[in-house]
């Protein structure tokens, strides 16, 4: 595969290199040169030695006085009841809603300096401009292919068009040109989301709502100008577009988002389309044979009152035996359906299980409390507008989710972009617990290791603090295992007081058996942090409950990015540990606990802990408990995300270009330090 | 008796076409009830001749961030007089004027779009963040600012809009 940025020349068939030894002395003395340089660079460092009990005090940032001024939103005052029941009314926040502010400082300038560390390194993002959701993902051809809503003119949402990009392995992305513009009739408001369905034949079949002259939102097919262009470069709508309009009874506003289609046994296409009827979120249900007449099927798929419109449905089928992902066509025994939709009230998305009939084209969930839009969420964070396909190259199914901003919308004028996409991740049935999914990083995430450092079985007293020598600490990749004295988990009296991630104090509220856990993109002073924990409650009833949050209360010194907490109860079964994976990629950090349960997305902008002086630490805050911790962390690579090149020959032929990245085109720290990271992997692997 | 049925038309006619400016009545005082500040919401839409005519929610929130739109760019304009008059605040004037700023190229133009192309939560999300860039601007003086009131009058505005566009959602 072409990550290495090194060229080389190639050899002839079976040969392998052999240094001479006086090129390996050389080859050692250089790699050794560049850690030296490197070391000097970043040996501002100081001594770290472990800090003190973190105070419950030290910050006002995020609480319920909001200084007179609010915001519309409803704020989270519900306590996150027990998962999975969730209500769908107890957010209502949009993503630059919901502000707490600091009290204690002055309006934050942001620099140059700390707008240009924000942008990542490994997950998708266009060069510049505003994104939102994912549209289409497909492999195709031997590519993955990622579309999206895009603005080729600003930072904001508007001018809707199709963004596209390609990767070999969902991971290192080559943009392309705009796949579909606003040049219709029926598209000129907006080409908005669709999805990719490939056909037996190997036929792809595009469907995609457009934004009419009128506003009103029409659904159309389009289809690749040269099926044989692996590539897929170039886009034909359909000329007899729209192939659908908005039912009778129907706004004219609500009606988007077509899915995938799946075969029925008589051997039709059915798809659903997101709509409402007053405040009831409702999911219609349409047979096509050719993708160009639709049947619209009486009833709906499902709905639920008081949810309000259903954006982005996704409905798709989930083994109940194993991990593999399944064809979305694919029924039968040992099968379970998902029903997903986003929820345009609370902009949150939520899924839930259950059994599909075909005949009578309904479906039913397994637990009518835990309904889509008041159930479980795919993440307690930012994350939205989420679409899955069956990637039937390696056989699993595969989510993309977009991760909007949370600053302001000044920064993002300034750094001139706004949005990112989520790690992909597998999406599968958690078959222990049969009640919820998992979702796990993409493997080939794993690629993106570079070195590691492990830690085994650090004990951390209540109250503690440790700093974790990691090297560089802005792209990282960390693995974490938490347990508890037995003794503090009996022990610990019993609370009465339903403990919720969003309306608690955040890692500063001390409970008996928690929080604990890692504080990321964290500064030496700890002026700076975003801790990403575990929170046991118990119950009336004796019985431990986890919760997994994220608290961005002092992730920023900054007063105008969002600084709630975010998280929600995550099943821990007997046995278990406490685990936790953690992705930190500049501006987004994403957890994923007990093996993906429950997973938390935040943006975070700190104004110190950026580039070399940021730092990981492990804590417990815990009054009642002593912590064990193991843990493995990663440097991360960068995906080197970049144009496909001009070249037409290269083009044409489909294949992924071998060019070299010459020199840096950043001029920052952390890249200076993956990119000599990766050249001594390069002549490693060379040797 | 003939007289009576000649004029009755027109008595039905005047009992049931009411006076073009108070079918609208009903309008602003519903959306501005689901807002915080009433008060000022009806003044604002009132001040504004368009209301009169607005027949739905949409147009009134269109009106809205037109007023937002008014009241930033004259905020505008307030703080580069005030650059000369207080040269020690030359800072955090600086960052209101780019906040303001941010409110008209970004929060402005994309709420228009989201209003007018049909996706309404994208308007909310810039109207709140109107109402964060005026705050944010406020705070950049730790408690001597000169334009308080102003300010604040662009916060509130922004929040009745938001308010009102969520209404649609």
């Amino acid at each position: 595969m072409a990550d290495s940025n090194v060229s080389y020349n190639p050899l002839p068939d079976g040969e392998r290199p052999r240094p001479t030894r006086r090129r390996s002395i050389v080859l050692v003395l250089s790699g050794l040169l560049v850690v030296g340089f490197l070391v000097a660079l970043l040996s501002d460092n100081g001594s770290i030695a472990p800090t003190n009990v973190i105070d419950n005090d030290n910050n006002n940032v995020n609480d319920n006085a909001q200084n007179g001024l609010n915001d519309v939103s409803s704020s989270s005052k519900d306590p996150e009841r027990l998962r999975p029941f969730t209500s769908a009314s107890s957010a209502g926040v949009s993503e630059k809603s919901n502000r707490r502010f600091g009290a204690r400082t002055a309006s934050y300038p942001w620099t140059n300096n700390m707008l240009s560390w924000q942008r990542t390194a490994f997950h998708f993002q266009p060069q510049k401009n505003w994104m939102n959701d994912p549209n289409g993902p497909v492999f195709y051809k031997g590519w993955y292919h990622l579309f999206y809503q895009y603005n080729p003119n600003g930072a904001i949402w508007g001018d809707i068009v199709w963004g596209h990009a390609v990767s070999k392995d969902l991971i290192h992305w080559y943009h392309l040109p705009l796949a579909m513009v606003a040049d219709q009739w029926y598209d000129i408001m907006g080409v908005w989301t669709g999805s990719a369905t490939i056909l037996p034949d190997g036929k792809l079949m595009m469907l995609y709502t457009g934004s009419t002259n009128e506003s009103v939102q029409v659904q159309n097919l389009a289809y690749p100008a040269d099926p044989s262009d692996p590539l897929l470069i170039k886009w034909v709508k359909y000329p007899g577009n729209p192939v659908l309009v908005p039912p009778p009874g129907i706004g004219a506003k609500d009606f988007r988002d077509p899915t995938t289609a799946w075969l029925t046994s008589e051997g039709k296409w059915r798809i659903a389309i997101g709509s409402r009827i007053n405040r009831t979120g409702i999911t219609f249900v349409y047979d096509t044979k050719d993708f160009i007449n639709y049947e619209l099927l009486r009833g709906v798929l499902h709905g639920v009152p008081n949810t309000g419109m259903w954006e982005c449905v996704d409905f798709y089928p989930v083994s109940t035996t194993g991990e593999h992902g399944l064809d979305t066509s694919h029924n039968g025994p040992g099968v379970k359906h998902v029903v997903k939709a986003s929820m345009d009230d609370d902009r949150h998305d939520y899924y839930a299980i259950g059994t599909y009939h075909e005949k009578n084209v309904t479906w039913v969930p397994d637990n009518p409390e835990i309904d889509v839009g008041i159930g479980i969420r795919y993440d307690y964070g930012l994350f939205y507008a989420s679409k899955t396909f069956y990637d039937q190259n390696k056989k699993r199914r595969v989510l993309w989710g977009w991760i909007g901003e949370s600053d302001s919308e000044i920064a993002d004028v300034k750094k001139g972009w706004a949005s990112l996409q989520g790690i992909p991740r597998t999406v599968a049935l958690d078959t222990k617990t049969g009640s919820n999914l998992l979702q796990w990083p993409v493997e080939e995430v794993d690629s993106l290791r570079l070195t590691s450092k492990e830690f085994k079985k650090i004990e951390l007293k209540p109250g503690s603090v440790m700093p974790l020598d990691v090297g560089s600490a802005t792209q990282l990749d960390i693995v974490a295992e938490f347990e508890l004295d037995k003794a503090a988990l009996e022990k610990t009296a019993e609370s009465n007081v339903e403990f919720s991630c969003s309306s608690s104090e955040g890692s500063a509220e001390r409970g008996a058996l928690g929080p604990f856990g890692l504080l990321v993109l964290a500064d030496d002073s700890l002026s700076e942090q975003t801790p990403v924990y575990f929170y046991i409650a118990k119950g009336k009833d004796g019985s431990l409950k986890t919760y997994f949050c994220t608290d961005q209360s002092r992730s920023s010194e900054a007063n105008d990015v969002n600084k709630s907490k975010y998280g929600s109860f995550v099943p821990v079964l007997e046995g278990e540990k406490f685990s936790m994976r953690v992705l930190v990629d500049h501006s987004i950090v994403e957890g994923f606990a007990q093996g993906g349960r429950t997973t938390i997305t935040s943006r975070v902008y700190p104004t110190k802990a950026i580039y070399g002086a940021a730092r990981v630490f492990l804590f417990n805050n815990a009054t009642g408990a002593s912590v064990t911790s193991s843990l493995k962390a990663w440097q991360m690579n960068s995906a080197f995300i970049r144009p496909y090149p001009d070249d037409d020959d290269e083009r044409h032929s489909g294949t992924e270009p071998t060019y070299e990245v010459r020199g840096s085109k950043t001029k920052y720290l952390g890249n200076l330090l993956t990119s000599s990271l990766l050249f001594l992997n390069a002549r490693n692997n060379f040797l | 008796m003939k007289a009576i049925l000649f004029v009755f038309p027109f008595v039905l006619a005047v009992a049931y076409f009411p006076i073009s400016q108070c079918q609208n009545l009903p309008l602003i005082e519903q959306t501005c009830k689901q807002t915080p500040y009433y008060g000022l919401c009806v003044t604002s839409l009132k001040s504004d001749p368009r209301s009169k005519t607005a027949g739905d929610v949409q147009a009134i929130a269109l009106i809205m961030v037109d007023i937002i739109k008014a009241k930033a760019g004259g905020s505008l304009q307030h703080i580069e007089k005030l650059k000369q008059k207080y040269p020690a605040l030359r800072v955090p004037l600086s960052a209101c004027k780019d906040r303001f700023n941010a409110i008209i190229i970004g929060d402005v133009p994309q709420a228009v779009e989201a209003l007018t192309k049909g996706d309404p939560k994208f308007a909310v999300d810039a109207a709140n963040d109107a109402a964060l860039e005026a705050d944010s601007c406020e705070r950049g003086f730790s408690g001597k600012s000169p334009i308080t009131q102003m300010n604040k009058l662009n916060h509130d505005i922004s929040i009745i809009t938001a308010s009102i566009v969520k209404t649609m959602l």
